[in-house]
C-alpha cells in the first residue's frame, strides 16, 4: 500500500505492547478536550485566582511589601493550612466548571457517530477504554487543581524565612489527597453522565445538576427528617468537610451537625460504583437484548 | 487449521437463541456470509469480535478462542461495521491514525500508514476533512481504511456496499478484489447481496434461522460437472417433485411452478416426461444451466434443517 503506488501491502512494523493502547486513547482524548477555545479559557481563569495567591505568598513573606501594600489591613496575611484550603476550594469548584465543558467532549462525540463497535474492535477491553478516556479527564483536571496548589506550596518554601516546608508538609499532603479524591470522583461522574446523552449541553447542565440538585434535595430531607445525615447529600458540603479535615483546619459547621469522615468516604465510593455501573451499561460495542 | 472454525456455538442473545449449535471449519481467502434479515449474521460477527461470548461450544479465529483470546484477535482483525460509526469530529486522516494506533501500530507508522490506507481507498483528496462532512459512500470507504489501516490478517465486512451507488459499489468490489489477490488477508464478507459475495468470495456460509444452512466452496461448486435444470410447469407441481425426487433427483420448487433440479448421470430427461405425463403436468419450459450462487442459496433456504447438528438435511453441495 502506497501513496504512491496504490497497492495494498501488509504491516510488517512493530507492534506497540497492550497498555500502550490506553495510553492512545487518553492522548488522543486529552488532544480532544484541549482543542476547544473554551477548555483554554477555562484554564485561563483558573489561572487568575493563582496568580492572585501567588502575589499574597509573596507578600506574606515581603515584611517590607506587606507595609507598603497592606498597610491599611488589620491583620497580617498568613500563609498556612487555611489560607491553602481556601486555594482548594476555589481550584476545585473551577475543575467542575472544565470538567462539565470537557467529559461530554470525550464520550458524546463517540456515542453521537455510534463510534463504540469500531472502537473497541481493536484490542482494547472496555475497561482500558473507559480508563483512558479517565486519564485524559484526570489529567486535564489536575492541571487546575493540585498541580497549581503544589506549586504555590512550593513557592511558599522557597520564599519562607523560617524553615516552613518540614513543618507543613501535612498542608501538601493534605492539599495533593483532596483534590485527586475530588478530580477522581469528578472524572468518573462526568464520564458517566456524559455516557448517557448524546447532546453535549445537555450533558453539561446534566453535570451540574447531579452536584447540586442533590444538595437541595438533602437540604429538604435534614430539614423534614431533622436530621444531620441529609446533608451527605450535599456535595460541596461534605468536600468541604473532608477537605477540612484532611488539611488538619479548624471546622466551619458545629460539632452536632458534624458529618463522620467514614460517612463521607462511603457516600463517595457509593456514586463511584454508581457511575461505574451507568459506565458499564452504556460502553458497549452493541445494544444489549433483554428479555 | 481453518481461519474460522466453529464447534457446536450456540449465543443466546437475552432468552432468544440467536446462534443454535453451528459447527464447520472455513477455509476460504475469501469467505461469504450469506443468509436473510435476523439468521445470525451480525451476531456471528460480534461473537468472532468477542462482543459476545458463546453460551455453548467455542468459536476460534486462527486456532484462538474468540472469548478467551479476543485481544489477541481483534489485533489481527480489521473490522468494517454495517452502520455508521465513525468519530465525525476528526478529519479522516486523523480518525484513521487513531484506529490505526488502538490497534497497535507506533504513532509515526500509523499516521504514514492512515495516509497510505485512504489513497488506497480512495479518499486522499479528502483526507483532511471532518469525517461527518462526508458523503455516504465515502463514510463506507473511511470505514474500509481504518479496518486495513494496521495490516490485519483477517478483514471482516458487513455490508460493505451498504447505501453505495453502482459506480462506488463496483470501487469497492474492485477493492475487495485487489485485497484478496494480494493475498496476505484473509476476508470474511457479510452481505443480503449474492452478486457481492459471487463476485468476491470462494466459499460460503449461509445461515438460517442461526444454524448453518449451507457451507461450500464456490470454486469447487462451479467446476464440477453436475446438471443442472430449470422446469416450468403447470398442474401438480408438488406431487411432480416428490416423484423426480423418487428418481434420485435433487430439486427445489418455487412459486409459479418452478423447479430447479439436478439431475444424476442415469437419468434421462424423457424420464421426466414420461412422469409428467402419467401425473398430467405440463413442461412449459425446460432450461439446462449451470449452479450459480443463487441456486445455492435459494435451495439453502428452501431445506428443512436437521436440528440436532444444526446442518441441512436435503442439501446436497
Amino acid at each position: 500500500m502506497s501513496v504512491y503506488k496504490n497497492t495494498y501491502r501488509a504491516y510488517t512494523g512493530p507492534i506497540t505492547p497492550l497498555w500502550m493502547r490506553v495510553y492512545a486513547l487518553a492522548r488522543y482524548g486529552f488532544a480532544e478536550a484541549w482543542s476547544s477555545k473554551i477548555t483554554v479559557a477555562l484554564f485561563t481563569l483558573s489561572l487568575l485566582p493563582f496568580l492572585v495567591f501567588l502575589v499574597g505568598i509573596y507578600l506574606a513573606n515581603n515584611p517590607i511589601a506587606q507595609i507598603l501594600v497592606l498597610k491599611s489591613v488589620a491583620h497580617p496575611l498568613t500563609v498556612d493550612a487555611s489560607f491553602f484550603l481556601i486555594v482548594l476550594q476555589i481550584q476545585s469548584w473551577i475543575a467542575l466548571i472544565l470538567t462539565a465543558w470537557v467529559a461530554p467532549r470525550l464520550i458524546s462525540f463517540d456515542l453521537a457517530d455510534n463510534a463504540l463497535p469500531t472502537l473497541l474492535s481493536h484490542p482494547i477491553s472496555r475497561v482500558g477504554y473507559v480508563f483512558g478516556k479517565f486519564m485524559a479527564m484526570f489529567t486535564s483536571l489536575s492541571a487546575v487543581t493540585w498541580v497549581p496548589c503544589l506549586v504555590l506550596f512550593a513557592y511558599q518554601c522557597y520564599s519562607s524565612q523560617q524553615p516552613w516546608a518540614a513543618a507543613h508538609f501535612s498542608i501538601a499532603a493534605g492539599v495533593f489527597a483532596g483534590a485527586v479524591i475530588w478530580i477522581a470522583f469528578l472524572s468518573i461522574l462526568g464520564l458517566a453522565l456524559s455516557s448517557w446523552v448524546k447532546w453535549r449541553v445537555v450533558a453539561t447542565g446534566i453535570i451540574f445538576a447531579a452536584v447540586f440538585v442533590p444538595a437541595g434535595v438533602g437540604a429538604i430531607v435534614s430539614a423534614v427528617l431533622r436530621t444531620k445525615w441529609g446533608l451527605l447529600l450535599n456535595m460541596p458540603v461534605t468536600m468541604s468537610i473532608l477537605w477540612q479535615r484532611l488539611l488538619g483546619t479548624p471546622e466551619f459547621m458545629h460539632d452536632a451537625a458534624s458529618l463522620p469522615t467514614a460517612a463521607i468516604v462511603t457516600v463517595l465510593v457509593v456514586a463511584c460504583l454508581l457511575c461505574v455501573a451507568m459506565l458499564n451499561a452504556r460502553i458497549r460495542a452493541r445494544e444489549v437484548v433483554r428479555g | 487449521m481453518g481461519v474460522i472454525d466453529l464447534d457446536r456455538l450456540e449465543v443466546r442473545l437475552g432468552a432468544r437463541t440467536v446462534l443454535d449449535g453451528l459447527t464447520g471449519e472455513l477455509q476460504g481467502n475469501a469467505i461469504g456470509l450469506l443468509g436473510p434479515n435476523g439468521a445470525g449474521k451480525s451476531t456471528l460477527i460480534n461473537t468472532l469480535l468477542g462482543f459476545h461470548s458463546p453460551s455453548k461450544g467455542t468459536a476460534r479465529v486462527f486456532g484462538l478462542d474468540a472469548h478467551r483470546d479476543r485481544a489477541q484477535i481483534r489485533g489481527a482483525i480489521g473490522y468494517m461495521p454495517e452502520n455508521d460509526s465513525f468519530i465525525g469530529n476528526m478529519t479522516g486522516v486523523r480518525f484513521v491514525r487513531y484506529m490505526a494506533e488502538l490497534a497497535g501500530l507506533p504513532s509515526g507508522e500509523a499516521l504514514e500508514r492512515a495516509h497510505e490506507a485512504l489513497f488506497y481507498v480512495g479518499l486522499g483528496e479528502v483526507r483532511y476533512r471532518k469525517v461527518s462532512t462526508y458523503s455516504l459512500g465515502m463514510k463506507q470507504l473511511i470505514k474500509l481504511a481504518q479496518a486495513l489501516a494496521h495490516g490485519p490478517k483477517l478483514l471482516i465486512l458487513d455490508e460493505p456496499t451498504n447505501g453505495m451507488d453502482p459506480i462506488a459499489r463496483q470501487r469497492m468490489i474492485q477493492l475487495v478484489k485487489e485485497i484478496r489477490k494480494e493475498g496476505s488477508v484473509r476476508l470474511l464478507i457479510s452481505s443480503h447481496l449474492l452478486r457481492d459475495i459471487d463476485e468476491t468470495c470462494d466459499e460460503v456460509l449461509i445461515l438460517k434461522n442461526g444454524r448453518i444452512a449451507a457451507l461450500c466452496n464456490i470454486e469447487a461448486e462451479r467446476r464440477s460437472n453436475r446438471s443442472f435444470m430449470e422446469l416450468e410447469t403447470v398442474g401438480a407441481t408438488e406431487k411432480f417433485s416428490v416423484s423426480i425426487r423418487g428418481l434420485g433427483c435433487e430439486c427445489a420448487c418455487f412459486p409459479g411452478g418452478r423447479i430447479k433440479l439436478v439431475i444424476p448421470d442415469h437419468i434421462e430427461v424423457r424420464d421426466l416426461y414420461v412422469i409428467a405425463s402419467e401425473q398430467g403436468v405440463q413442461i412449459r419450459r425446460m432450461n439446462q444451466r449451470r449452479d450459480s450462487l443463487e441456486d445455492i442459496f435459494l435451495r439453502a433456504m428452501d431445506s428443512p434443517m436437521d436440528n440436532e447438528a444444526g446442518r441441512p438435511t436435503h442439501v446436497s453441495l
